[in-house]
């Protein structure tokens, strides 16, 4: 029954197939074929074949790897940070904490948020003068905080936004797995007198690797895609310093109009995020077989 | 009473760690919702943090917003309306569609035929673009129909090589998701151009939005959608086939029905996705059709520390999604959403 076999099919399939085709291969060739010239618009300049040379600029371009590099730190450290939240308290609410039904509605909200509005909340509340954090630090003895305007606290306060922002779907994501898990198994551990930590440990951890796994990798795949927060919190500022990837091709490809130097910067960021993930999964690989 | 739930003082702590991070999911929010309440002065003169006691709450700030000082607040949140409505509907209905083909129909070709299309993609491009002298416009459109009526001709003969399945397609749809949208929205914004150049208007127009909306949104459709569909019953459409209902009466009769939480589910993800999302309308749109983020985030430079303005604007955008969770929550309680997304 599953391999009918019916004309029909490809109505089904193809306006789906189509639309994803137009939208990605047109984009596709068009910015592989640039990236090997050297094309600008403002001033304009005929477009030339260079070869690698766009690549080779970028690659010994020192902002380029600054800018990976910032890109990297927060993508990590904040990703780190949501999963280590996101299963707490996910586990939490797995185990019937008291109110667990407000819980669940009320931390799915910062998800739904737009990125940028919650930047917009964040420079209110990190302000020096009118936030009300800083009057809090101030309360607490330390002095006024430059959130925005060190590099340390700017890159900082831009991971706790992106940890408030997506910490919940960590959360609805775990929880989802952690439902899903069988209960004779921790019965089985009660009768043999399991500590809390032993059953996380040896059960609840190893069953839940293979969701974590896929969770993690698609937020780290989102987070190095940032752009809106930085966009609105610091402008990459102060300097270049809390600059990330897809910012830095924003401010070459259309406040520069370098077409040939941003195409081949996206290829290069693809390659990035292809590197990455492919390291992540092959790290983990041993780990999920294991577990198996 | 299962096993896994906790006991004495554990469950305390427990709590206790969910009130604090619920105090600090709410905080923001609070904060946003109040500030947009208070006065120019009131917000200057250093934070307050309870309307009556501590500030005297006005409507300065919405009475502002509403009466269009603050720019066009109105037909921005219409455009948003219309692009995230449209644009998450047909995607919904587009991907179920291929969901469906690729849970209960099988498809096969060879990995040749994929490697033609790319080939003649990018050779035709070039061939055109250098050789013939075609614009950048007409050398894409052509290359990419000979590319696809090439790949499809070439998938009627026997080829060598693998062959490719339902999981490769399915595969293939969902790695569009990993692509920096960078990459696209880049290229889409120059390919728009193209094709302003040949008439048709793409760069702020409802069309190019929506259209690129949709196709980013479709790989997270399909892949909700297949789930979905793989977890329905299959024994009432094999009755259905029994009685020679035709196929597409089966899917929009029987199936569409029946998946309907799912659907809906799958709906309202899609909507907060566009409703957000922010590089592609920075890219594709100027004036007309620009949404709400692009209106939002350009408060700040616009208007420096208004905070009480930049609040009521922020709260535009997040009321509408706000209520959508409400709802989404709503079908969570009742464990429809977990088939969807495990």
């Amino acid at each position: 029954m599953t391999t009918r076999n019916d004309p029909i099919k490809h109505f089904f399939i193809w306006p789906a197939l189509i639309i994803v085709l137009v939208i990605s291969i047109f984009p596709l060739v068009y910015s592989l074929t640039t990236s090997f010239m050297s094309m600008r618009l403002v001033p304009p300049m005929p477009a030339r074949f260079v070869g690698f040379g766009n690549y080779a600029d970028l690659l010994q371009n020192p902002r380029f790897w600054h800018v990976a590099g910032t890109t990297t730190l927060i993508a990590f450290i904040s990703v780190g940070l949501q999963y280590v939240i996101g299963l707490s308290v996910a586990l939490a609410l797995n185990s019937r904490v008291p109110g667990e039904g407000i819980f669940r509605v009320s931390f799915l909200l910062p998800m739904l948020v737009a990125p940028v509005a919650v930047a917009l909340i964040a420079r209110q509340v990190l302000n020096p003068t009118m936030g009300p954090l800083n009057e809090l630090m101030s309360a607490l003895g330390f002095p006024n905080l430059p959130f925005l305007t060190q590099t340390s606290w700017a890159l900082g306060s831009i991971i706790a936004v992106e940890v408030w922002q997506w910490t919940p779907f960590v959360i609805l994501m775990l929880l989802a797995g952690l439902q899903t898990l069988p209960d004779d198994v921790y019965e089985a551990a009660a009768l043999e007198n399991a500590t809390p930590w032993q059953q996380f440990r040896d059960i609840t951890f190893p069953m839940l690797l293979p969701i974590s796994v896929a969770v993690v990798f698609i937020r780290l795949i989102e987070s190095y895609k940032i752009i809106d927060t930085v966009f609105v919190m610091t402008g990459g500022g102060p300097g270049i310093s809390t600059e990330t990837l897809t910012l830095f091709a924003y401010q070459e490809g259309f406040k520069k109009f370098n077409l040939g130097y941003t195409s081949a910067l996206s290829f290069l960021f693809l390659i990035v995020i292809t590197v990455i993930g492919l390291v992540y999964l092959a790290i983990l690989k041993p780990y999920l077989e294991k577990h198996k | 009473m299962s096993v896994r739930t906790l006991k004495g003082k554990r469950r305390w702590i427990a709590l206790g760690g969910c009130l604090v991070w619920l105090a600090i999911t709410f905080f923001p929010l609070y904060w946003v919702l109040i500030t947009s309440f208070k006065t120019p002065i009131a917000v200057v003169g250093g934070p307050t943090y309870l309307p009556f006691v501590d500030f005297e709450p006005s409507l300065t700030a919405w009475r502002e917003l509403l009466s269009g000082q603050r720019g066009q607040f109105f037909n921005t949140f219409l455009a948003s309306t219309i692009i995230g409505l449209s644009a998450s509907v047909l995607a919904t209905g587009i991907g179920a569609m291929a969901a469906y083909a690729l849970v209960r129909f099988t498809f096969r070709f060879r990995l040749l035929s994929a490697l033609i299309f790319i080939v003649i993609a990018f050779g035709g491009f070039l061939l055109g673009r250098n050789a013939l002298g075609f614009g950048q416009g007409i050398s894409l459109i052509y290359a990419f129909i000979a590319a696809l009526a090439l790949a499809v001709l070439s998938s009627r003969f026997r080829l060598p090589g693998p062959e490719l399945g339902n999981n490769d397609i399915v595969f293939w749809f969902v790695s569009q998701r990993m692509f920096p949208p960078i990459v696209a929205a880049f290229a889409l914004y120059l390919m728009y151009t193209e094709m302003g150049k040949l008439g048709f208007k793409l760069v702020d127009s409802y069309i190019g939005l929506t259209f690129a909306y949709i196709a980013f949104s479709l790989p997270i459709v399909i892949w909700l959608m297949r789930d979905f569909f793989e977890a329905l019953p299959v024994e009432v459409e094999e009755a259905a086939m029994v009685d020679n209902v035709p196929t597409w009466r089966i899917f929009f009769g029987i199936v569409l029905p029946m998946s309907k939480p799912g659907l809906i589910a799958t709906f309202m993800i899609t909507l907060a996705f566009v409703w957000n999302e922010f590089l592609f309308a920075l890219f594709l749109t100027n004036s007309r059709w620009q949404t709400l983020p692009i209106l939002v985030a350009g408060q700040n430079s616009q208007r420096g520390d208004e905070w009480w303005a930049i609040s009521a604007a922020a709260l535009v955008a997040i009321i509408p999604m706000m209520v959508m969770a409400g709802l989404l929550s709503r079908l969570m309680r009742s464990g429809l959403l977990l088939g969807a997304i495990k």
